[in-house]
């Protein structure tokens, strides 16, 4: 006679839950969209958020003074880098760096590149004076040895070219020397050069290409200012606005308002889905927890009469539940975190946010609490079938059903 | 109490590989259309106009999806347990040129903000994930 196998509290578990497959994949389901929308708003809200503190720290500017008319189209650079060209229109900018509580004020030209082919794209060309610069100041401090010569360019991360190659715009060859790392704002798409080259650039470009590029003498189209330690940055950009007219100021935390803006339509939408999703479960999952317990009375009534105690039935309908809780939340973690990521590009192109993958802790912490809540709602709607085993008598159970 | 029968399953699993092998070959053509469905080529200096080469991975989508489809008319039509393995490992092998086309072999455009990119090329990552897992399921499945 052969031994019958052992007994494995998890191996009754796994039975349960396979000799109901069509009411547990519903049910799974049910974690899996709760997990998968609650994991989703908190991954949109941190990856806009990590993209703007990205780009800020590589703006590495407190405030952003642009012309007036301007101010949007110098938000959208910064933010989606889309491209775009414009100036002051005096040269007052000098009077920014004199201003009190300006640390380093740094002059930058904006210019959009043209049109070429299929494949490659108007870029944002921000041209820029090596010599008080601090945007790309610090990646250069990174990667010693490198500098910003004669002809040279440091490419954003959506920019698609290699260091060593170059690239043609209005006609002038530029060779890359870098390539920044990516923050998923306007900075992807930006070309750094330097003031001397934009200028070269502008004046052969009557000859060299289709359209000529025309900088004005001594205007520049932004001042980045990093203020003094301790000095407020909106006091010094209500000042900058006051001492030199027609200038429009950006702070950080004016993006962060624009970016939290344009995010709350869709985070509200995933939040609220979330919460309804969840406060349509419970109650769902409570009555699919009901019908399982008067289905299983006499189950449990023979695994009481066989020895099993209280305790050992609460353990398995909590663990049981917990499983399918489990399993669904990772399956809707899973899936929405592989459609999140690969479909980042569309993503960013339809919210128009800047936007990048969170970091890996960020990820486990949100995947960790949408599980969490899967868990929480699994153990909620396990209550009532527990109650109703414990307050049940083996006896009458197995002749409940008996006529 | 209710448990799925194994020759239902399979059955389903060819119905479901049949389904996926369809919108595979039309993903690239009419789901998440392409490039040149969009009226985008590139031009050559003769002013020719040819496919980018996204055109090409739809091509070869619609190649690879129609041999899934035959993988799953194939289990449905014999669903052995030597056909239920042969077809498992040929769907882990389609699954994954559904996913080194778009990626590898011939590529999608190169800008971010073309549809192949952000449409076309996660789909199918996506379907060559899903064919995948069906295929390693097969191979598992002993019954």
């Amino acid at each position: 006679m052969s031994k019958p196998p052992d007994f494995h509290f998890f191996r009754l578990v796994a039975r349960n839950l396979g000799n109901r497959p069509y009411r547990n994949i519903a049910t799974i389901f049910a974690f899996a969209i709760i997990a998968a929308t609650f994991f989703s708003s908190q991954y949109l809200m941190s990856g806009a958020q990590q993209s703007l503190d990205a780009g800020i720290s590589r703006m590495g500017a407190d405030i952003l003074v642009v012309p007036e008319d301007y101010a949007g189209a110098g938000q959208t650079v910064i933010l989606a880098g889309t491209p775009t060209s414009f100036f002051f229109e005096d040269s007052g900018f000098e009077k920014i760096s004199r201003i009190p509580g300006v640390a380093k004020a740094s002059p930058q030209i904006y210019i959009a590149t043209l049109f070429a082919s299929c494949c490659a794209a108007p870029v944002q060309m921000i041209a820029i004076d090596p010599k008080r610069d601090f945007t790309i100041a610090a990646w250069l401090k990174e990667n010693p040895g490198l500098r910003l010569g004669k002809d040279d360019i440091i490419i954003g991360s959506a920019i698609i070219q290699n260091v060593g190659n170059d690239l043609l715009f209005y006609g002038h060859t530029f060779h890359v020397v870098g390539v920044l790392k990516q923050t998923g704002m306007g900075v992807d798409n930006a070309v750094f050069t330097r003031f001397e080259d934009a200028y070269v650039m502008a004046e052969e470009s009557g000859q060299k290409a289709v359209k000529k590029l025309i900088i004005p003498e001594e205007k520049v189209s932004a001042v980045l200012v990093k203020v003094n330690p301790g000095t407020s940055p909106a006091v010094v950009a209500s000042e900058i606005m006051a001492q030199v007219p027609g200038t429009k100021t950006i702070l950080p935390n004016g993006l962060l308002n624009a970016v939290s803006g344009q995010l709350s339509a869709i985070t509200r939408i995933l939040y609220g889905a979330s919460l309804a999703v969840t406060i349509v479960s419970v109650p769902l999952l409570g009555v699919i927890s009901a019908m399982v317990a008067h289905e299983r009375r006499k189950e449990v009534s023979i695994l009481r009469a066989l020895g099993a105690t209280k305790a050992f039935v609460v353990r398995l309908l909590l663990v049981e539940s917990f499983s399918l809780a489990i399993m669904g939340g990772c399956i809707g973690i899973g899936v929405s975190a592989t459609i999140l990521v690969l479909y980042q590009d569309f993503i960013m192109h339809l919210l128009k946010i800047p936007f990048i993958i969170p970091s890996l802790t960020t990820i486990l912490v949100q995947g960790g609490s949408a599980l969490l809540l899967s868990i929480v709602v699994g153990g909620v709607s396990a209550l009532y079938p527990v109650i109703i085993f414990i307050r049940s008598e083996p006896y009458e159970s197995i002749r409940g059903g008996e006529s | 109490m209710i448990t799925m029968n194994s020759d239902k399953v399979v059955n389903g699993i060819g119905a479901l590989l049949v389904l996926l092998g369809i919108v595979i070959a039309l993903t690239s053509w009419f789901i998440f259309p392409v490039c040149e469905m969009h009226g985008l080529y590139v031009e050559t200096k003769s002013g020719s106009q040819l496919p980018m080469p996204c055109g090409y991975t739809a091509r070869g989508e619609t190649g690879v999806g129609a041999l899934i489809v035959v993988a799953g008319g194939l289990l449905i039509a014999r669903g052995t347990r030597e056909t239920r393995q042969t077809v498992g490992v040929f769907c882990v092998a389609t699954g994954a040129l559904v996913i080194l086309f778009p990626t590898v072999l011939t590529g999608m455009c190169r800008l971010a903000d073309h549809p192949c990119r952000q449409l076309t090329l996660p789909a199918l990552e996506i379907l060559g994930i899903i064919v995948i897992i069906v295929g390693g399921y097969l191979i598992w499945k002993r019954e």
